[in-house]
């Protein structure tokens, strides 16, 4: 039996891959990994179209900080104020990331609005993108639920005051609004379930639903592409330019294949 | 049969792939260079939003003066106050205001509900409005339009929410002198700071006050409360526990304002005789 011993530089490669190899068998992650990075994207793509991704990353660092934060918060009307003037003034970095929470849910906000500009703008909601913007505008909802809950759990003066009146505007609805007041102020008025109720809604229900709506919004950018700038003069969807790909081989692609086909 | 605006949107969208593979670049690593150094940025400004919002606050940079981003913390909440001005995060102002332009009692509602609910509905229709397949936006006017209307209409009403004085509980607030005119109790300081209480507590989401208020699930109208005469005593305990007092009562407890502030809101009732 001969085989050939390998080379150095072989047995290296080899047990570096091992791994990656090991798991590629058992899960196929690298291949959709490998499929996710070199995908091809329209070639005249812009900055505007970075705010998605901006606003993912604004994302991640809310459920960064936020993780921080529930360590040392105390959802609990007694303690409530006091955790939080400990996390500002004793906890280490402690105001930081508190800081980083605060001013975080506002970038988010803002950059949340902006993106959706941008793809209003670029008419990118239109067929077959509608779905992906049904799932941004709960987005958006989801994503001020969060700043609404969120509010309340310092308990100061603040917090409270713009808490009670949030309360009175949903028992404003009609006939389910005084129902929908009472469960969020968790049966009464505003007291200590309030309080824990708000602080699970915002910390377990709207982060997990939005972090799921996230995974199907980046599942269609994926699936369907993103779309080339309306103004752009070589947009993807106008067909091959002056009838020639641009490393000179005539296309079949698109339209003339589509034209043959009817 | 497809009709044509279907078959031809199909057919844009398969040119579109086919270009993408025809002449798309990868994700990685231009399009990930763009989002990356975009991610940094934002990363970079939050830190840095709340470094000025701590080093700017006065002082040592701990307490409650506020700095250029404002406080970091305000006073303890205290369900008692009753001369605080609520003031909601900043993107909800728009919506605030809209509770100034739509007043207590009739059209709350639209202001409140029903405008908001109006917008999110239509929001979520966009791409079933808008089914033409022109992207170019100088061929599409009623999006400019209308983009602009709302882009101003926001604008405008988050910096009047911004920049107003009071705000909503104040809507109700703001009676309070007239109630106690009406019912003849101005000089009794423990029914105004109960009436204060009353118009922030939310009791008007169900009961009718002086022609203000819910009328929700049976909640009688208390214009006249006090002239059944039942005493502070009475009206404590059912705060407290309004099914202990009147079984099978849906009115929810209101223990938690604490003793004095029950005394002063029985107090108001109690001196609530009707109006003249
Ligand atoms: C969820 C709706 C609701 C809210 C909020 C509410 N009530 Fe009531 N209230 C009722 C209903 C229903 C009744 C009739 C049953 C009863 O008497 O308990 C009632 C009865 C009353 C009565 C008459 C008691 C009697 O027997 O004469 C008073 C006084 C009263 N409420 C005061 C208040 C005050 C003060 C507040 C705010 C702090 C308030 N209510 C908030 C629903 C409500
Ligand atoms: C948590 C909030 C959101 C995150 C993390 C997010 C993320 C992204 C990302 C990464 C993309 C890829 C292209 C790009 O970056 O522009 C994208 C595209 C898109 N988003 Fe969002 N988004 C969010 C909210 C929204 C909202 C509020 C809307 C609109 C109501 C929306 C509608 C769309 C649509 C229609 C596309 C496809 C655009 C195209 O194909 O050009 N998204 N989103």
């Amino acid at each position: 039996m001969a085989t050939r011993r390998m080379t150095r530089s072989e047995q290296l490669q080899q047990t570096i891959m091992y791994p990656v190899d090991w798991l590629e068998e058992r899960s196929g992650l690298v291949g959709g990994l490998r499929y996710f990075l070199f995908r091809k994207v329209p070639g005249d793509i812009n900055w505007f179209q970075t705010l998605g991704s901006a606003t993912l990353t604004a994302f991640i660092v809310q459920a960064l900080t936020g993780v921080i934060l529930a360590m040392y918060y105390k959802p609990d009307p007694n303690s409530a104020y006091d955790s939080i003037q400990h996390i500002t003034n004793d906890v280490f970095a402690g105001w930081l990331v508190r800081g980083m929470h605060r001013w975080g849910a506002s970038v988010f906000i803002i950059l949340m609005f902006m993106h959706m500009g941008r793809v209003f703008l670029f008419g990118a909601y239109k067929y077959p993108r509608e779905l992906n913007w049904i799932i941004g505008v709960l987005l958006l909802a989801s994503g001020l639920g969060e700043g609404f809950t969120g509010y309340l759990l310092p308990w100061d003066q603040t917090a409270y005051w713009a808490t009670v009146v949030g309360i009175n505007i949903n028992g404003t609805a009609p006939f389910l609004g005084p129902f929908l007041a009472q469960f969020l102020q968790g049966g009464t008025y505003i007291n200590a379930d309030t309080l824990s109720r708000f602080y699970a809604i915002h910390m377990l229900m709207i982060p997990g639903a939005i972090a799921a709506l996230i995974g199907l919004h980046l599942y269609l950018v994926i699936r369907l592409g993103v779309t080339s700038p309306p103004w752009s003069k070589e947009a993807a969807g106008t067909g091959p330019l002056n009838g020639a790909s641009p490393n000179g081989r005539a296309t079949r692609t698109g339209l003339s294949r589509f034209r043959r086909g009817r | 049969m497809p009709s044509d605006r279907i078959v031809e949107r199909r057919r844009v969208f398969q040119q579109y792939k086919a270009d993408v593979k025809e002449r798309g670049k990868p994700f990685y690593p231009f399009a990930m260079f763009h989002d990356t150094v975009m991610s940094l940025v934002v990363v970079a400004v939050i830190t840095g939003l709340a470094i000025v919002w701590k080093y700017s606050t006065p002082g040592d940079h701990i307490g409650t003066d506020p700095g250029w981003l404002g406080k970091l913390y305000d006073d303890p909440a205290d369900p008692g106050t009753i001369n605080f001005v609520p003031r909601p995060d900043w993107y909800f102002y728009f919506l605030f205001y809209l509770l100034r332009i739509f007043k207590w009692p009739n059209s709350v509602i639209i202001g409140t509900i029903g405008l908001p609910t109006v917008l999110l509905v239509l929001l979520l229709l966009v791409p079933f409005i808008d089914i033409r397949s022109e992207r170019r936006l100088l061929r599409r006017p009623v999006a400019i339009v209308a983009s602009v209307l709302v882009v101003v209409s926001m604008g405008v009403l988050t910096y009047k929410g911004a920049t107003a004085k009071e705000s909503l509980g104040s809507e109700l607030v703001a009676k309070v002198p007239g109630w106690a005119k009406a019912a003849n109790f101005t000089a009794n300081k423990q029914a105004v700071g109960g009436a204060h209480l009353f118009a922030v507590s939310g009791c008007l989401n169900c009961h009718t006050y002086q022609g203000t208020g819910g009328g929700f699930a049976g909640a009688p109208n208390l214009t006249a409360e006090g002239a059944k005469n039942k005493g502070v005593q009475f009206q404590i305990d059912h705060l407290k526990c309004p099914a202990c007092v009147n079984p099978g009562s849906p009115m929810p407890s209101f223990a938690g304002l604490g003793e004095a502030n029950l005394k002063k809101l029985a107090s108001f009732l109690e001196a609530s005789k009707g109006t003249k």
